[in-house]
């Protein structure tokens, strides 16, 4: 029964694989190919010359922030949820604490197909309810400009991220501060004495998650009687 | 047409929309095929129900937030473009420097509608799909090989005795997400210290502050549902300490 169970998530899992590198493909194509049909329907392509300047001034920071992106957000968010979020975006922010929240909201553990299963729901269900608001948001924009554009409401809006993660602290850092504080600590030590790192914040999540990931070990070590 | 009506003109609303609805369809497909695959495997539709109750409860707020972004960029890029790139690939915080950035290497002095051109327009336009698309590109190329090699791993440790995905695997993740949550803590508490000037004290206090009423919040929902057994807790802490934090930042703003 649970061979067969793998098996069946086996062969859903390479279809996932299929179609999500499909629309991937598909998405890179429409992504770069739409500022040149504006272009020509407007007669103005773009100026390469200066699309090189400002991408070595600034695309390869981010190209190496994507890579980063992809080798520590695939394993997080599995195959189907990944391939959706590298489409639609806002992973830090919003896809990756949803699909975490998720999953322990029904408590499946990672590297499961239920894990998968969860994963790929929730940033599917995630996307779709940004992209209705936004959709929403736009054909409103006008009326609803001036109340979200409050100067008093900027302060809520500018702090979303703060909000969350301060909200996520708690969650995860109660019953594994052992794991949590030497990062914590190091990142703070960092960041005030190299204050230039902190417009680079998210670079900083591979060291700090890989000392996080050494102390879990060596804590599943001392739990566990060393490599059983 | 003014450059104005040209970016906020019909056909551009029909090319991003387009763009979105490929989108939409895509997650549409993806959800469909994960619930049936749910329940091929035998998971409880009543499992798979609350995972949606739960994300599109939790999206709403940040959603929000993605909107202001659409309503800030629209300024100096008309509607229809930042539309786009905030439903496809877009983060907030990078939208903005890169378009910058193009806006710059364009020859104008600022991201604004009064020095707007098609060329710049269509210059800014390539640079923000081309900066952030490696995610897929490399998805693309090396997505299903990288699957299959952290599948084999966990394989690996299933034959050493742990369960499938349990044991270290499990800890590896919520240690991944608590290094990534200490990152953007610490960069808070740096920026405080050292923000204007190493050491100076004198730094941006309000994402600490604001990160600080969300933890506080987390704890009342926790305790909510944790001692109290209210369910329902469960469900909204994560949106509804996020609302408070948020609802906290304006406060603050407003007394200090």
């Amino acid at each position: 029964m649970e061979e067969q169970k793998y098996l069946q998530f086996e062969k859903y899992n390479q279809t996932t694989h299929r179609i999500g590198r499909l629309a991937c493909a598909l998405m890179t194509v429409l992504l770069l190919g739409a500022p040149f049909v504006i272009g020509w329907r407007y007669g103005a392509m773009p100026d390469f010359g200066a699309v090189s300047r400002a991408y070595l001034a600034i695309g390869l920071v981010w190209m190496i922030s994507s890579a980063a992106e992809f080798l520590i957000y695939f394993p997080m968010l599995g195959a189907g949820g990944s391939y959706m979020s590298f489409i639609t975006g806002n992973i830090i922010n919003l896809k990756l604490p949803c699909a975490v929240n998720s999953r322990d909201l029904v408590e499946v553990k990672a590297g499961t197909p239920e894990n998968e299963i969860v994963s790929t729901i929730s940033i599917a269900v995630s996307a779709l309810v940004t992209i209705t608001i936004l959709a929403i948001g736009v054909m409103i924009l006008i009326p609803l400009q001036p109340i979200l554009q409050a100067p008093v409401l900027q302060p809520a809006f500018d702090n979303v991220v703060p909000a969350l993660f301060g909200a996520l602290a708690y969650k995860y850092y109660r019953g594994h501060l052992d794991i949590a504080l030497p990062p914590l600590l190091v990142m703070c030590i960092l960041f005030t004495l190299v204050p230039g790192l902190i417009s680079s914040t998210s670079m900083m999540i591979i060291p700090s998650g890989a000392l996080a990931i050494l102390l879990a070990w060596l804590s599943y070590r001392k739990t566990n009687g060393g490599l059983q | 047409m003014s450059v104005v009506q040209n970016l906020n003109s019909s056909f551009m609303y029909m090319l991003c929309g387009s763009i979105i609805l490929v989108v939409a369809l895509i997650c549409v497909l993806f959800l469909v095929r994960a619930w049936r695959a749910g329940i091929a495997i035998g998971m409880e539709k009543e499992k798979m129900r609350r995972v949606v109750v739960s994300s599109a409860a939790f999206t709403v707020l940040p959603s929000i937030g993605i909107l202001l972004g659409v309503i800030a960029l629209s300024g100096s890029l008309g509607v229809p473009w930042p539309w786009l790139r905030l439903s496809v690939i877009g983060a907030l915080h990078y939208e903005t420097q890169v378009a910058q950035a193009a806006a710059e290497a364009s020859g104008l002095s600022a991201l604004s509608m009064s020095q707007m051109t098609m060329g710049a327009f269509t210059t800014i336009c390539l640079l923000m799909s081309m900066c952030i698309m490696w995610s897929l590109i490399l998805s693309l190329i090396f997505g299903k090989a990288y699957s299959n090699r952290l599948l084999k791993v966990k394989k690996g440790s299933k034959k050493e005795g742990s369960p499938a995905g349990g044991g270290f695997g499990d800890l590896a993740m919520t240690a991944m997400f608590v290094g990534l949550i200490s990152a953007y803590v610490g960069s808070y508490i740096g920026g405080l210290i050292s923000g204007n000037g190493r050491f100076s004290f004198s730094g941006d206090w309000m994402p600490l502050a604001v990160a600080a009423v969300g933890a506080l919040a987390m704890a009342v929902f926790v305790w909510l549902y944790e001692k109290k057994k209210h369910v329902w807790a469960e469900s909204f802490s994560v949106a509804g300490s996020m609302l408070i934090a948020m609802i906290a930042a304006v406060v603050l703003k407003m007394i200090v």
